[in-house]
């Protein structure tokens, strides 16, 4: 059924959090100073901030740390009281944390257990059926369908203080799913974990919203993350959103220059005319120019200079998000 | 206008007054279930159960041998008392104090999210969770003491009697955990709160002895600031034919109270945690 | 133009093997006596600096520790009024003044416990101490010998609010407070090598804390942690004279609470040091056996 004027499931509008932090100088004068009257510092740590998320989309909000990801997490969780604007989530008010609101959700931080320490995960999943209320029959397919998904069969049966940290986060996510939660918060879930680790996290969390269309809302400072996952991107920095929208267009939107790498038949070529050379390695150059003159440069070359292989690329993303932030920084 | 949220399958709309039992059953169940594999500690507790009782009793021993009664309580009452605060001890460490350093650890560690985003109320939540069920070993071990100490006695114990002991060990009991609660709650205003633990283990060796042994200023912190006395003395009093009903009322009444404040600062402590305004 | 240099040729080294083959040190040994001192000191600066600053923590611990010797003084004394105003020839004067020089000596006796060494084989700890090129047990000493003066200096008010609300009957002479000063840490030596003894059992089993509870249990009736070692049947006191615990409790409160003679005072810090020497030579054999297991065995 076609949904083309459906409610987001995540609506918010002009949202902020500013926190009171006490203040106080160096030195003994300022600290009796402080001991009768407090200084205190605004921080807004989200500072008015508007998006809408449809069901199904995987969001990706990205930003160096205390950019505000967590905290609009926390928002929309019901975890954190906003300062101002308006959230609702499956057309609730999170902060009321209704019981029918929280059903729906569920909560997965990276480096950080909900299930009990010294159970086996399975007498945890035991524990979670009975507070969100699973029909058993229910409980038992999906528990199945997770344990499969994530091929953690062996490690449900230990208690989860005996697993390493790769295969907690797994039964971790298991126990997050049980519930069949039509919105996931899933906050740095990939953090601390071997490469291997990560990738399986990522095709998982792709594969469970391609079969059950759930919501994903997923914070990282991992590009690796938002890149596998997420078609949408949220750039957050200061409190503030600086881009909301495609990943792929991210690079063309900041990126303001590219790159092109030659492999010269004559390694003593001299580049340098042709724009800034970052990287010379033997007859391998790395030349950077700027997006809008890539193709006049790529012709000058390909004309003026005997070479073996010629590549014009997008700076990688990260490199892009970097200037990014660099720049809203330094104003 | 905020649209009617999507609807869960099956929403929650009954009235269910025996739910928070339910959960504190299933937590129950499945934490004791999974410690009673770890069978060696089991003998462990019972060592250490002894040990604390054989003490316990020399005490007892030495005092007798000094003098035949204490401020009015003869051996054998004493002896009842002991019982008690073993018993109490024991319901404590079973039941109390791991959720309590659980909860701890929570707040410190910002995992108390967890618990908050779960469909269930969040005091229920981080008060059952937890269960050390080999510390229950000292409620076999007062309870015997206190069997005991009830056979030395020169009067059988009557019908109303067991049923005051009964009540006041239940009201004894909540006024515990709404101290241990209350106290882990400050833990949102101030972080450090470890030390507290090591307090109350000290301060509760006092519950050793009736509280009426103590100078007026030590029994009313034992009375209202710890409640020992009401978890300890009354009960022990209830057996030995010591009470009044006014005391049981007033210890009734006042424990309603306490579980009335524990609830009103969880919340003030949680609105605080999630930042709301005042 | 690559940002890599050419390697540098390897300088000499100084120092370079002697003709029979050992390396030397590249620098020169200080004293060995000089150098333990030196660690002492170090120890203690360090540790009276850190307990200072957290002296709220430690305030807090104290006073978890004075609700034992108030509920035995409070028991006593009401006894004691009971009687007719004294047991054993102890007034509740007289067991004020005992149970609250008590606080300090058991301040005293905080040392290192099996616990703790098993918490130290668990976070690994152990190779960090066998690579010191000085027996962990001087630093152990050193840095809980810096909280104990932390301690003292804490416990001073306590102390004084006690003597408001207790109203002890205590007049030590210019001798016995002389004594008492270097009890206090002879009683510290003699626990903490008995506590280390203990503790080197968790080398070889994971389930010290037995042994440990019992251990306590023992020393707490035979101490004179309970009460005062004359309220105690005679068999127990006699059993108490051979063990080391009274050196420990009993002994230095009675220095300063007991009015003992100069041949009983001066004879107790002679106990104290053969007790203490005693413990040295089971923790120097015991020592070597547990590195060689944990060398052997592993973490």
């Amino acid at each position: 059924m076609p949904e083309s004027t459906a409610d987001p499931v995540i609506h918010v509008a002009g949202l902020r959090k500013t926190y009171k932090v006490p203040e106080r100088e160096a030195g003994l004068k300022a600290a009796t100073k402080s001991l009768v009257r407090r200084k205190h510092r605004d921080v807004r740590a989200v500072d008015g901030v508007s998006f809408d998320i449809q069901a199904g989309e995987v969001v990706g909000f990205l930003g160096p740390n205390g950019a505000g990801k967590t905290t609009t997490l926390k928002m929309l969780a019901g975890l954190l009281h906003s300062s101002g604007g308006d959230a609702t989530v499956l057309g609730f008010v999170p902060s009321r944390r209704q019981k029918d609101f929280l059903r729906q959700i569920t909560l997965v931080m990276g480096n950080r257990n909900q299930l009990e320490w010294d159970l086996p995960a399975m007498d945890s999943f035991e524990l979670n059926r009975a507070i969100y209320r699973i029909p058993r029959d229910v409980f038992v397919q999906t528990r199945d369908e997770l344990i499969d998904l994530l091929a953690v069969g062996d490690l449900v049966t230990k208690p989860v203080r005996n697993l390493s940290l790769g295969e907690r986060m797994k039964v971790e996510l298991v126990g997050s799913l049980l519930h069949r939660p039509r919105v996931l918060f899933l906050d740095e879930p990939t953090i601390g974990l071997d490469v291997t680790m990560q990738k399986r996290i990522r095709s998982f969390v792709a594969e469970y919203n391609r079969r059950h269309d759930a919501t994903v809302l997923l914070t990282s400072h991992y590009m690796a993350d938002v890149e596998a996952l997420c078609r949408r991107v949220i750039v957050i920095h200061h409190g503030r959103i600086l881009y909301d929208g495609q990943l792929s267009a991210l690079g063309h939107r900041f990126a303001a220059y590219k790159t092109i790498e030659v492999d010269l038949m004559d390694a003593s070529a001299d580049l340098t005319r042709f724009g800034d050379v970052v990287d010379r390695d033997g007859d391998h150059v790395v030349l950077r120019v700027p997006k809008a003159e890539a193709s006049a440069v790529t012709a000058r070359i390909l004309s003026d200079v005997q070479i073996a292989d010629l590549t014009i690329e997008d700076p990688p993303i990260e490199d892009v998000i970097e200037l990014v932030f660099a720049q809203e920084s330094a104003e | 206008m905020v649209k009617q949220g999507y609807e869960p399958t099956p929403p929650i709309r009954r009235f269910e007054p025996f739910r928070p039992f339910r959960i504190a059953w299933i937590y129950f169940r499945v934490g004791a279930m999974n410690e009673l594999q770890y069978r060696a500690n089991f003998f462990v507790e019972v060592f250490q159960s002894l040990l604390s009782l054989g003490v316990g009793l020399a005490v007892l021993a030495l005092v007798f041998s000094q003098t035949s009664t204490l401020n009015g309580w003869s051996r054998s009452q004493l002896l009842a008392v002991l019982g008690v605060q073993i018993l109490i001890g024991g319901f404590i460490h079973t039941f109390v104090q791991p959720n309590m350093t659980h909860l701890l650890a929570d707040i410190r560690e910002g995992k108390l999210d967890f618990a908050l985003t779960k469909p269930e109320d969040g005091q229920l939540l981080v008060s059952v969770r937890d269960v050390r069920i080999w510390q229950a070993v000292d409620m076999i071990t007062g309870t015997v003491v206190l069997i005991v100490a009830m056979l030395q006695l020169d009067h059988a114990i009557g019908v109303v009697d067991a049923l005051a002991f009964l009540a006041a060990i239940m009201i004894g009991g909540s006024m515990f955990y709404c101290f241990w609660m209350v106290v882990t709650t400050g833990a949102f205003w101030l972080v450090k709160m470890d030390e507290v633990v090591e307090l109350f283990e000290g301060v509760f060796q006092s519950g050793r002895w009736p509280v009426g042994t103590y100078p007026r200023w030590l029994r009313l912190g034992l009375t209202f600031l710890v409640p020992i006395a009401f978890a300890v003395t009354v009960p022990a009093e209830a057996l030995t034919s010591r009470l009044n009903w006014q005391t049981l009322v007033f210890a009734f009444v006042l424990a309603i109270v306490f579980l009335a404040f524990t609830r009103w600062f969880w919340r003030r402590g949680l609105k605080r945690y999630s930042g709301a305004s005042a | 133009m690559s940002a890599l240099a050419e390697r540098p040729s390897p300088a000499v080294r100084p120092g370079a093997p002697a003709a029979g083959g050992r390396w030397e040190p590249l620098l020169p040994e200080a004293g060995r006596v000089r150098s333990m001192l030196g660690v002492y000191a170090q120890c203690f600066r360090t540790s009276v600096i850190t307990g200072f600053q957290y002296r709220v923590a430690h305030y807090f611990y104290m006073f978890g520790m004075l609700a034992e010797p108030i509920i035995y003084l409070v028991v006593w004394s009401t006894i004691a009024r009971q009687q007719g105003g004294s047991v054993d020839g102890f007034t509740p004067g007289d067991f004020a003044a005992y149970y609250i020089v008590w606080t300090l000596v058991r301040q005293m006796n905080i040392v290192f416990t099996p616990y703790g060494w098993e918490w130290r084989i668990r976070e690994g700890q152990i190779a960090g101490q066998l690579l010191r090129p000085l027996h962990p047990i001087h630093y152990d000493i050193a840095n809980l010998g810096g909280w104990k003066i932390v301690t003292i200096v804490l416990w001073l008010p306590i102390a004084f609010a006690l003597t408001l609300l207790f109203h002890p009957t205590l007049s030590p002479t210019a001798t016995e407070i002389g004594v008492f000063s270097v009890a206090i840490w002879g009683a510290y030596l003699v626990r903490t090598m008995n506590l280390w003894l203990l503790g080197l059992v968790t080398f070889w089993t994971t389930r010290v804390s037995a042994l440990f509870e019992a251990y306590a249990v023992v020393e707490l009736l035979f101490s004179g942690r309970l009460v005062p070692l004359q309220l105690m049947p005679g068999w127990a006191q006699t059993a108490a004279n051979v063990m080391p615990f009274k050196w420990t409790f009993g002994y230095p409160i009675e220095t300063l609470t007991g009015g003992l003679t100069d041949a009983q005072l001066f004879g107790g810090l002679g106990m104290q040091a053969l007790w203490t020497t005693i413990g040295a030579i089971g923790v120097a054999i015991v020592w070597k056996r547990a590195v060689r297991r944990f060398t052997s065995v592993g973490n």
